[in-house]
């Protein structure tokens, strides 16, 4: 009898416990402020269950699944047509969303969704060269990477797309090429550079540009941004052949049970004290252009995360690749690396 | 007798099946699919990906791996046994001596990684030391070679070594070392054809633990060796990220593992040794 | 001999200690970065502060008992029962399960998962990660449990039954505690293994399952992470030496 009663108790403080609705959010680590997240929890009387990842990819094997529990995620531009093509997103109701009038002009209509049909854009950035500023002459192209003088304090960023992508545009040609003979002539320059290189590796680097054993890397501005504002005798450089752009969207997951939930927390992101506050704690480029101007001068004008348009043109947004073009460059990427 | 077997041998049975086996099938389903358009998994069911691996691109990674892991376990047998064999000795210190020695391996494996990183580089601490000493003029490239790459692998591996060893080694007879000394045996001796021999089944263990994952590893080389040394481990761990090329990397885990449980059948069969 | 061999003990216990002391030092760095700036405990706040850190070590250490015991158990009753006959099959499975890389695991786990609890409803979870770890452990366990296995005379369980035991107590009284060293042996190893994993926890974590290295491994080179580690460090050595000390008393 006694056990009946201990029993029935527990299922009713259990019950009691999940009254509260819950939102589970994946996002990249370090992607807003302290206060952003207790604060939508205050405002909506919600637990929002947050969960963080290093890797596009990794993410996307675990909502591949279609139940990994998760409500809202935060692909790159380039995987959110491959994710709608596989079923993984929910379509966004605008009706909902009226905070999207706040967004840059230039990502209200982004080439990998220009109706905002499935994502949301939050931060962006792109890919160029920080060095440290004694560096004389300074390295602002990516043919400064292959200079022999700096051999062995050089590095790349782990990653195909990038150091690809970074050949390509030093011989001239688009960061989403597809064309078999320009990769193999981007492999080729990713080969002969390899001597000069110190190693292939990503924010970990930023110790080294600051103790000086680096002395010039392929690194993405935002991270280039951190490192700078903790140490000046470091600079970044828009490369002058060309970049690559990246923007990470939200997303709502077409497994999620509280889409309407999910749309009420993108909407609150698009806040502009929200996504100003994100800025300040995390030094990223906002997609939110009112945001952007509740910002302090050094943050709001700083040309390492909102470079000048004449420098915006230069970059290309990354697109996502074709099997063939796929299977050919991750074949390069084994060669460049085993050479 | 049988019925106290079957019930011991049971659960680990039916776990291994339900999560060893199980899990594999789906791998080796596939490992015969196609790489969807952007990632995923499609029909056709095809042979393509086995195809691919027959390639001198993969081959030569595949030496590297078995070179790396080799030297690895060796090192480790060297610099593991003894340390096996004091603490098989030490007597009642054991438990404390054998929860030090674990004691580093609790903190996060990534964390050491990164301690190297700062032991090695040029501004490291090792570098420094011998700078400032005069010792030498320019700092030492230790870090982001084979070389590193095999320090930290050792240093990460040694307790699979050690703990074999040593569970082996502690049951031994403290006399039978005492009755060779007797004979006159040095002590060098001693260890070659008393020890040794003896702690045989715990080296086979640890050599097998020790080997196989290294061939595997993906985050030494990528961290130590900045991603210049390309094992076979960095080669499938890429398939399932950055290519999304599902078949091709459950095709070469596969072939890997075939390749590595081959000489691990034969092994084990001509010399009547068993691990398992 | 016992003394060089102490010497030497002394020697690969300090390289095996080195970068935790280097860490523990760097955890009292007031600067970010590794260039030594002042002393400070402003890491350890932050650490304290942080709840994701906290939840995560403790689903860690959950985790890490959990699977231990599981594996531990499980390992050692199917060593005993593989010493006494043969089983290719249980034996071949547990060979699989070394010679997988261990993404390789992670991958197939998560795949078996997915398929698994699509018709079931359930979700990815703590279960799931613990699960996964007593699969990799296992046989790592039986490894080690089985070559301190072979180096028993098997005629003292015989000898025990010959007086009158049963099967079941000759095991318990007999094999049993002579298999101590090498069943904690085999804890210990299972619980540092499933600690720190990495890899394989990442895959099969679900929504409310982070673990320590999860968290670490996205704070990246912090010496917030350096806090923490030494924190752990810290807090196992005290452990360890009381248990000792409790030993000898």
């Amino acid at each position: 009898m006694r056990r009946r009663e201990f029993g029935l108790t527990l299922a009713v403080l259990a019950g009691c416990r999940e009254r509260r609705p819950r939102l589970n959010v994946f996002n990249w680590s370090e992607y807003v402020a302290p206060n952003t997240i207790p604060d939508f929890e205050a405002e909506f009387g919600v637990r929002v269950r947050y969960g963080t990842y290093e890797s596009g990819e990794e993410m996307l094997a675990k909502v591949f699944s279609g139940n990994s529990g998760w409500d809202v995620a935060f692909p790159s531009n380039s995987l959110i047509e491959p994710m709608r093509r596989e079923g993984l997103l929910a379509p966004l109701r605008h009706e909902w969303l009226p905070n999207l009038d706040h967004l840059e002009e230039n990502l209200r209509r982004p080439p990998w969704d220009p109706g905002l049909s499935w994502c949301v854009p939050y931060m962006w950035g792109a890919t160029g060269i920080a060095y440290r500023r004694s560096l004389e002459p300074a390295p602002h192209a990516w043919a400064g990477l292959w200079d022999e003088r700096l051999r062995g304090r050089i590095t790349m960023l782990d990653d195909p797309a990038e150091v690809l992508g970074a050949c390509l545009k030093k011989l001239g040609w688009s960061v989403n090429s597809t064309d078999p003979e320009q990769l193999r002539r981007a492999g080729e320059e990713a080969r002969a550079q390899k001597p000069l290189l110190r190693a292939y590796i990503n924010a970990e680097v930023r110790d080294q540009l600051v103790a000086g054993d680096v002395l010039a890397a392929q690194l993405w501005a935002t991270t280039a941004a951190q490192a700078i504002a903790e140490s000046g005798e470091l600079a970044f450089a828009y490369p002058a052949e060309g970049f690559p752009l990246y923007a990470d969207n939200a997303v709502i997951l077409r497994e999620s049970r509280r889409v309407e939930l999910a749309h009420r927390f993108l909407n609150y992101l698009l806040r502009p004290e929200v996504a100003a506050a994100a800025v300040r704690a995390t030094r990223t480029a906002t997609a939110n252009a009112t945001a952007r101007r509740l910002l302090p001068e050094s943050l709001r004008n700083d040309p390492v995360l909102y470079p000048p348009p004449e420098v915006l043109e230069r970059g290309e947004w990354f697109e996502p690749m074709p099997a063939a073009a796929q299977r050919l460059r991750d074949r390069i990427w084994t060669e460049i690396r085993s050479a | 007798m049988t019925r106290l077997r079957i019930l011991c041998v049971a659960p680990a049975a039916v776990w291994v099946a339900l999560f060893v086996f199980a899990p594999l099938a789906v791998v080796a389903a596939y490992s015969l699919l196609t790489r969807g358009a952007y990632g995923g998994l499609t029909p056709p069911w095809t042979l393509d990906s086995y195809e691919r691996l027959a390639d001198p691109l993969y081959l030569k990674i595949l030496l590297r791996s078995f070179r790396i892991a080799g030297l690895t376990t060796l090192l480790c047998l060297v610099l593991g046994f003894p340390l096996a064999l004091f603490l098989a000795r030490s007597g009642p210190r054991k438990n404390l001596y054998l929860a030090l020695l674990m004691l580093p391996f609790w903190t996060s494996f990534l964390i050491r990684m990164y301690a190297w990183i700062f032991l090695l580089r040029d501004t490291g601490l090792i570098n420094s030391v011998l700078l400032g000493a005069g010792l030498i003029r320019e700092p030492l490239r230790l870090l982001y070679n084979e070389g590193a790459v095999i320090l930290g692998l050792v240093y990460g591996y040694l307790p699979f070594m050690v703990l074999p060893v040593y569970a082996a080694l502690e049951r031994l007879d403290p006399h039978l070392v005492e009755a060779a000394a007797d004979l006159g045996a040095r002590p060098f001796s001693t260890v070659l054809r008393v020890l040794l021999p003896l702690a045989r089944p715990g080296i086979v263990a640890g050599a097998v633990l020790v080997f196989i994952p290294c061939l595997g590893a993906y985050l030494t080389p990528d961290l130590l060796g900045g991603g210049k040394t390309v094992m076979a481990g960095n080669l499938i761990q890429n398939q399932f990220t950055s290519a999304r090329d599902w078949p091709f990397g459950a095709a070469a885990s596969l072939a890997l593992m075939a390749l590595v449980m081959l000489p691990l059948g034969v092994l084990f069969r001509r010399g009547g040794e068993r691990l398992l | 001999m016992s003394r060089l061999l102490a010497v030497y003990a002394a020697a690969a216990y300090a390289f095996l200690h080195l970068p935790l002391a280097i860490l523990a030092v760097f955890s009292f760095n007031s600067s970010r970065f590794t260039v030594w700036e002042g002393l400070s405990l402003r890491w350890y706040r932050t650490a304290f502060g942080n709840a994701q850190l906290i939840e995560a070590a403790w689903n860690s250490l959950v985790i890490a008992a959990l699977a231990t015991v599981m594996a531990t158990a499980l390992g050692t009753l199917g060593a005993y029962g593989l010493i006494k006959r043969r089983s290719p099959a249980v034996a071949a499975g547990l060979y699989l399960s070394l010679v997988t890389p261990e993404i390789v695991t992670g991958i197939s786990l998560l795949a078996f998962f997915r398929w698994l609890f699509r018709y079931a409803g359930l979700h990815l979870g703590m279960h799931t990660v613990v699960l996964a770890h007593v699969t990799f452990c296992l046989a790592y366990v039986v490894l080690v449990v089985l070559a301190r296995l072979r180096t028993l005379d098997p005629s003292l369980e015989e000898a025990a039954m010959d007086l009158g035991a049963t099967e079941w107590e000759a095991f318990l009284r007999v094999t049993l505690p002579a298999l101590g060293p090498a069943v904690a042996a085999a804890g210990l190893l299972c619980f540092a293994l499933s600690f720190d994993d990495y890899v394989i926890t990442s895959l099969v974590a679900g929504v409310d399952s982070e673990t320590l290295p999860m968290v670490i491994y996205a704070m990246g080179v912090s010496p917030v992470v350096n806090a923490v580690s030494t924190l752990i460090a810290f807090g196992l050595g005290v452990f360890i030496l009381l248990a000792e000390r409790l030993r000898r008393a």
